[in-house]
């Protein structure tokens, strides 16, 4: 065992690195979904970054804009999951659960509105280095309808989320990036439009 | 001097294996033909063992209604003898894209009970994980349920796999595919007009 010191040494530095490596920075877990009964919404999307290279490569000649954008992304995540009386309490509880979690993370919770309809809107970005995005995440509670989750890792501002549902075909981010995009309504009351990045 | 006498050719051994050879060889390429006539009605294993699971978890008995196959040899056939054949374009796009493929549709039978679509996701997540596989799309809505798969490692554009299944409350439609989709994706791409098209044939 004493013959090779560095060697051990080189190994073990790599497992220690390998398992302290874990998850990246921009990284939500939102935990597991039940798909609700009675034919209730459920969508589930998850995109890592070998099917992001290979959408990236694909449009690489045409567009390349949309190519680096999609270089810029290591993993996008989106959940939906339709609101009956069966689940509302405890999605909505989860909802506030997962927020808290990013609040002690040290997430910048950067947009919240809530309208007067109940829909209720959570922006969370979490930097890296000050200036670049490690991950995004966005929670909904639309209470008639849905709770939508999104968390996008990688270097991406609010604002490119609509393009980058565009470019991957993802209606819920098309659908919430248009409304990142929209003005704030009057009805809206923000508690909290300060970005710290 | 004379050289030692060599020993009797075994004729009748010779003669024997020819036989042997003339009565398998036929025999041999029937039962080769017979494997791949069979190949061509039988799922890949990865789908076969998805619909086993969706199946099983489902709780009825589903009826087959169709299950093809075409692996590489065919397909590579398929494409030698059209190599000469003046296509259409797309056609010819997606021929050279696709490397193997299967195609199995099944029917719930009449008054059978609507299977739990939750259970039966959860149950092809469990095959295919298992094999490797990752669920990349999972949808459900009224009665539809779609899942799209694709494997954990080496996604590469050259080489892509995938396992789709589509269930809409009566039928489920489970789709495997292997190959290279930078030729169809290529014609789709020169297509200035297809975006336009497939958004209105989705407005349908």
């Amino acid at each position: 065992m004493t013959r090779y010191p560095l060697a051990i040494a080189v190994l073990a530095a790599g497992v220690g690195f390998n398992v302290l490596a874990g998850p990246p920075p921009g990284q939500v877990d939102f935990g597991k979904f039940t798909p609700p009964g009675d034919g209730g919404q459920f969508v589930e999307i998850q995109i890592n970054s070998n099917l992001l290279s290979l959408a990236a490569q694909v449009v690489e000649k045409q567009q390349p804009d949309a190519a680096k954008l999609l270089r810029s992304v290591q993993l996008v995540h989106v959940n939906v999951v339709g609101l009956t009386d069966g689940n509302r309490a405890e999605l909505e509880k989860r909802v506030g659960q997962i927020r808290h979690n990013l609040d002690a993370q040290g997430w910048d919770h950067n947009v919240a509105v809530q309208e007067k309809d109940g829909q209720d809107v959570g922006i969370y970005t979490k930097t890296r280095g000050g200036e670049a995005l490690a991950g995004l995440a966005i929670t909904v509670i639309q209470p008639k309808e849905q709770v939508v989750l999104i968390n996008i890792v990688g270097d991406i501002r609010p604002e490119q989320v609509a393009a980058l549902g565009d470019k991957l075909d993802i209606k819920p981010l098309k659908d919430i990036g248009a409304a990142l995009k929209k003005p704030a309504p009057k009805d809206t009351a923000p508690k909290e439009a300060a970005p710290e990045n | 001097m004379n050289p030692p006498s060599l020993p009797p050719v075994p004729r009748r051994s010779a003669l024997r294996l020819w036989l042997w050879l003339f009565v398998l060889a036929p025999l041999l390429l029937f039962l080769v033909l017979a494997a791949s006539v069979a190949s061509f009605l039988h799922l890949g294993s990865d789908a076969r063992a998805l619909r086993n699971g969706l199946i099983k978890s489902s709780g009825v008995e589903w009826r087959q209604q169709i299950a093809v196959n075409a692996g590489h040899l065919t397909l590579d056939a398929v494409r030698a003898g059209l190599s000469r054949v003046k296509l259409d374009p797309a056609a010819r796009a997606a021929l050279q894209s696709v490397r193997s493929a299967g195609v199995g549709v099944y029917q719930l039978p009449p008054g059978a009970s609507r299977p739990d679509r939750a259970a039966m996701l959860a149950a092809a997540d469990s095959t295919m994980t298992a094999r490797g596989w990752e669920r990349v799309v999972g949808v459900m809505d009224h009665k539809d349920l779609v899942a799209i798969y694709l494997p954990g490692k080496n996604v590469s554009v050259h080489h892509l796999k995938f396992c789709v299944m589509v269930f809409d409350g009566k039928e489920m439609v489970l789709v495997s595919a292997q190959g290279n989709p930078e030729p169809l994706l290529q014609y789709a791409l020169n297509q200035s007009d297809l975006c336009a098209q497939a958004r209105r044939l989705a407005q349908r």
